[in-house]
């Protein structure tokens, strides 16, 4: 698969994945001259772990009591006096320009109390990496689950009434829902700006050399889907606008602190008057890490002067709370004829979906795990990460670990079924051990995996 | 869900005649495990429920001189319980087994489940090849039809839209009747079906398969007998070739789509398998008699 | 309309409109929060409760429906003296971690427990599959449940 792509930070160059990419320069790093650390470390033995007296002992949980009663509350349990309940109308596109939003009709529904555009949300933009999404669409919608204007009622029904009442003019936009065709930027899903948003290369020795000498290349290409979370707790919070300029909001969000810094900025107020609580997560797997629906329900409070509660349903949590990224993982390996790994060439295309999110740490770690926890001189990981009409892909479980790990380990069967190898055995050739280089140079240290991997082979008895 | 009326009429007249009434802005509620779910996500014009499971005569389960007669109303929890159904028709109990989980069985109902008519209704297959028929509640009072007249295509049945499903009734000669029932879907629980078969048959007294039933869900616009597939083994002594034989028939019968879940060819190879298992184990279960 | 239930062994009613589900008259009307809205079409479990002896999803059922009738949910599985072996075990064993599935979950178990004392692994995975977990991996769940269970036939043997 040859295609072409651009750089990021130039955005002009063409390039091919068969043309090699240039690492970023690497700076040496300076040492303390008094005081050289010298590789690899010695480190003392972990002898905190051993002594520590709650190893081997049952811990129980300390809200596991209160979750057998039923007596935990979760943001949905909680109810206010004067609560009104807020409903987001989502994108009728993936991708289109939005001419005008009427919510007139919708606001003249008896118990509609205040209905929110994306114009009136003070600073219309968030995100953990790259402030690029929106609270509620603006001019544009780049997936359906985008939320484009907003209801608060005195009940949810009234409430999901009142969106049908909102009249959206669209004009629909050519939509790219493939990464790969995102690649050539024809369809801009942030126009001006390259579909291409964040990339990552690692290099380390002279893989196309090193390819050419071994015995043998393998090349497969390595597909993942789209996952969400369900949670089995919604996406639920409760927002309070005081009297005193200051906003109360329990959430069901993971992250507080980073919450909390995407309110003030979109609510334009300081992080003082804010007040974000979390109480217990009813499962959270990394897709409740970041603000949803939390600056919606403290302006419609601010509007309507009233607690404003707001729970997904599962449909909504399907359509726009963030889900895994899909990679398409190209694998080229080089081994020798001892199943040896000699040299890898990996190329990722993650499906990043409408926004960033967290696609910076999935991409990182996903480009770092992505040769697998085996010693490779010759190594070339390029990453790119796209964006396309599709649901926002963030965090989840490992940041793009999975994905990966089944494409090396996938690979490294192929590799020993070709060979006539033992899949156990070509793994103990190629494992990381004590004081091993990671693919950034990383010494690892407390590396058991060969170990792991014999103790776990002799217990399901894979020699029998 | 938006506002709507609610009423739990004692009789079937008062319910039809509410039906009749109220026409398309009345729908019959039985489990609600299908309706209250489109009533949360297709709210539509719906201003009436009439409920309908407290008319007598749709509930219980009971053996009269016919046959068992099942009140359309009875819950498929209330069906894997019940003596006469465990003893008499245990495929029908399998059937209901494989629909749902307990919290959905213990709510639906069977009726609701014929009713709604869909091709992959887990019910239809094991009734069918018992010659089950039904009783239908109208205007003029009660008639009475073989239930593979009651399917007509998907989510639709011979029903006109104020009449209702009283009981379904299962002739007396076929109970304990040698049957098998198996579902396939992509889980093991709350799995819609890619393919149900259901095979019921005799043996004569030298051995020679009588009355051979055949049925198919999910592989056709309604749940379907498989008369060709049928008469491969009618009269014939069992064995392995023959009823491969059948089940390579059974596949010829059926007209299964291509979707998300399964491909039809997929779903053509299903029958081919699950036709012969469950044919096989008729006849084990006859020759064991 | 009035719907009179009995619920944990106390006589509640409450006036709510025909299209009140259960599940809503008991979290809004009646405070029973114990019971989650999780997907709202009967798939996830964790509005389980009892009604007359049988669990079943209280976001399917109109409250209408369940006039006249009796009604456990996970406020009625303790006394105040003691908790339900299942809880004990649930909590013992880890079986909860954020805790959202548990009360569905526990509805469930004892729905089983009722019926049948000593489950077998596979009885216990068909009695659990309307109840959806993604945390446990549900292993920890059916050895509470397990656990529960020998409390439980232990105790009426009088051991």
């Amino acid at each position: 698969m040859v295609t072409t792509v651009k750089d990021v930070k130039t955005g002009a160059e063409a390039l091919t994945t068969d043309k090699e990419l240039t690492a970023p320069a690497v700076k040496p790093v300076t040492l303390p001259s008094e005081n050289p650390v010298v590789y690899p470390l010695t480190l003392p033995e972990p002898a905190a772990r051993t002594q520590t007296p709650a190893v081997g002992q049952r811990a129980s949980r300390p809200d596991g009591r209160l979750h057998g009663l039923g007596q935990t509350k979760y943001i949905d349990d909680l109810t206010f006096p004067h609560m009104i309940h807020a409903k987001i109308l989502r994108s009728a596109h993936p991708h289109a320009r939005i001419i005008s939003v009427d919510t007139s009709e919708a606001e003249a529904m008896p118990g509609v109390f205040a209905t929110l555009t994306g114009k009136e949300i003070p600073v219309n933009s968030f995100g953990p990496t790259l402030q690029d999404q929106p609270v509620l669409a603006g001019d544009i919608v780049r997936h359906r689950g985008d939320g484009v204007a907003a209801v608060a009622a005195v009940t949810e029904q009234i409430a999901a009434d009142a969106l049908e009442k909102i009249k959206v003019e669209y004009e629909p936009l050519p939509a790219v829902f493939d990464p790969v065709e995102a690649l050539k930027d024809e369809i801009k899903v942030h126009a001006p700006n390259s579909n291409i948003y964040a990339s990552k290369v690692i290099r380390k020795g002279d893989v196309d050399k090193a390819l050419a000498e071994s015995d043998h290349v393998f090349h497969r290409e390595f597909r993942t889907q789209f996952v969400e979370h369900v949670p089995l707790e919604p996406h639920s919070s409760v927002a309070m606008w005081d009297g005193n300029g200051r906003v109360t909001i329990y959430s069901s969000l993971g992250r507080i602190t980073l919450g909390r810094e995407d309110l003030s900025r979109t609510l334009r107020i300081p992080q003082n008057r804010v007040r974000l609580i979390g109480t217990i997560v009813g499962g959270n797997f990394g897709g409740k890490n970041e603000i949803t629906n939390e600056p919606i329900l403290a302006l419609l409070s601010k509007k309507t002067g009233r607690p404003v509660k707001c729970t997904y349903t599962r449909g909504d949590e399907f359509v726009s709370s963030t889900i895994r990224h899909p990679f398409i993982m190209d694998y080229t390996t080089g081994v020798n004829n001892e199943g040896k790994i000699l040299a890898r060439k990996i190329r990722l295309v993650l499906d990043g979906g409408a926004y960033c999110s967290w696609t910076g740490t999935t991409i990182g770690k996903g480009s770092i795990l992505a040769p697998g926890p085996y010693n490779i001189d010759n190594l070339l990981v390029e990453a790119y990460a796209v964006y396309t009409n599709k649901t926002t892909t963030g965090a989840m479980r490992g940041f793009g670990a999975p994905q990966v790990c089944f494409a090396y380990e996938s690979q490294m069967d192929d590799i020993a079924v070709a060979l006539g190898i033992d899949p156990l055995e070509i793994r103990l050739r190629n494992a990381f051990s004590e004081n091993s280089f990671s693919p950034t140079s990383q010494v690892l240290q407390s590396v058991a995996i060969k170990e792991s991997l014999l103790q776990a082979s002799d217990r399901f008895g894979w020699k029998e | 869900m938006r506002p709507f009326d609610y009423v739990a009429p004692a009789s079937a007249q008062e319910a039809v005649a509410l039906l009749a009434e109220h026409g398309d802005h009345a729908k019959v509620l039985a489990g609600g495990t299908d309706l209250i779910v489109d009533l949360k996500h297709h709210a539509g014009n719906v201003s009436l429920l009439v409920d309908v499971t407290e008319i007598p005569e749709f509930l219980g389960i009971e053996e009269t001189d016919e046959g068992l007669r099942i009140g359309s109303a009875a819950k498929y929890g209330e069906i894997m319980e019940h003596a006469l159904c465990r003893e008499y028709t245990p495929e029908i109990v399998a059937a209901s087994h494989t629909v749902g989980a307990v919290q959905t069985r213990n709510l639906g109902t069977i009726g609701g489940n014929l009713v709604t008519c869909v091709p992959s209704a887990d019910s239809a297959p094991s009734l069918l090849v018992l010659d089950a028929d039904v009783t239908v509640a109208g205007t003029d009072g009660n008639r009475r039809m073989p239930l593979t007249d009651f399917f007509v295509g998907p989510r639709k049945t011979s029903l006109a839209p104020h009449e209702l499903l009283v009981d379904i009734r299962i002739p007396k000669a076929n109970l304990g009747k040698p049957s098998h029932f198996l579902k396939f879907g992509l889980r093991k629980g709350q799995a819609l079906a890619l393919v149900n078969a259901a095979a019921a048959l005799w043996l004569d007294d030298k051995g020679a398969i009588t009355e051979p039933r055949i049925a198919l869900g999910a592989v056709a616009p309604k749940p379907v007998r498989c008369p060709k597939a049928e008469a491969v083994i009618a009269g014939k002594q069992p064995s392995d070739e023959l009823l491969k034989e059948a089940a390579e028939m059974a596949v010829t019968e059926c007209k299964p789509i291509d979707d998300f879940r399964a491909s039809a060819n997929y779903r053509r190879q299903l029958v081919r398998t699950m036709t012969y298992r469950c044919l096989k184990r008729s006849v084990e279960i006859a020759s064991q008699r | 309309m009035l719907v009179k239930l009995k619920v944990n062994g106390e006589l509640r009613q409450a006036d709510v409109p025909p299209e009140t589900t259960l599940l809503k008259m008991l979290r809004e009307d009646l405070g029973l929060t114990g019971a989650k809205l999780g997907c709202d079409v009967g798939d996830c479990g964790t509005c389980t409760v009892i009604v007359d002896g049988d669990s079943l999803n209280s976001c399917l059922m109109l409250a209408a429906k369940a006039n006249g009738r009796e009604i456990t949910t996970i406020e009625g599985l303790a006394t105040s003296a003691d908790l339900h072996p299942l809880q004990k075990s649930f909590e013992e064993l880890g079986a909860l971690q954020c805790g959202f599935c548990g009360p569905g979950m526990l509805m469930s178990a004892k729905n089983l427990l009722d019926k049948n004392p000593e489950p077998s692994v596979h009885e216990i995975k068909d009695a659990l599959s309307g109840n959806l977990c993604r945390c446990t991996g549900y292993t920890k769940i059916i050895e509470a449940i397990q656990d529960a269970g020998r409390e439980l036939s232990g105790a009426a043997a009088g051991n």
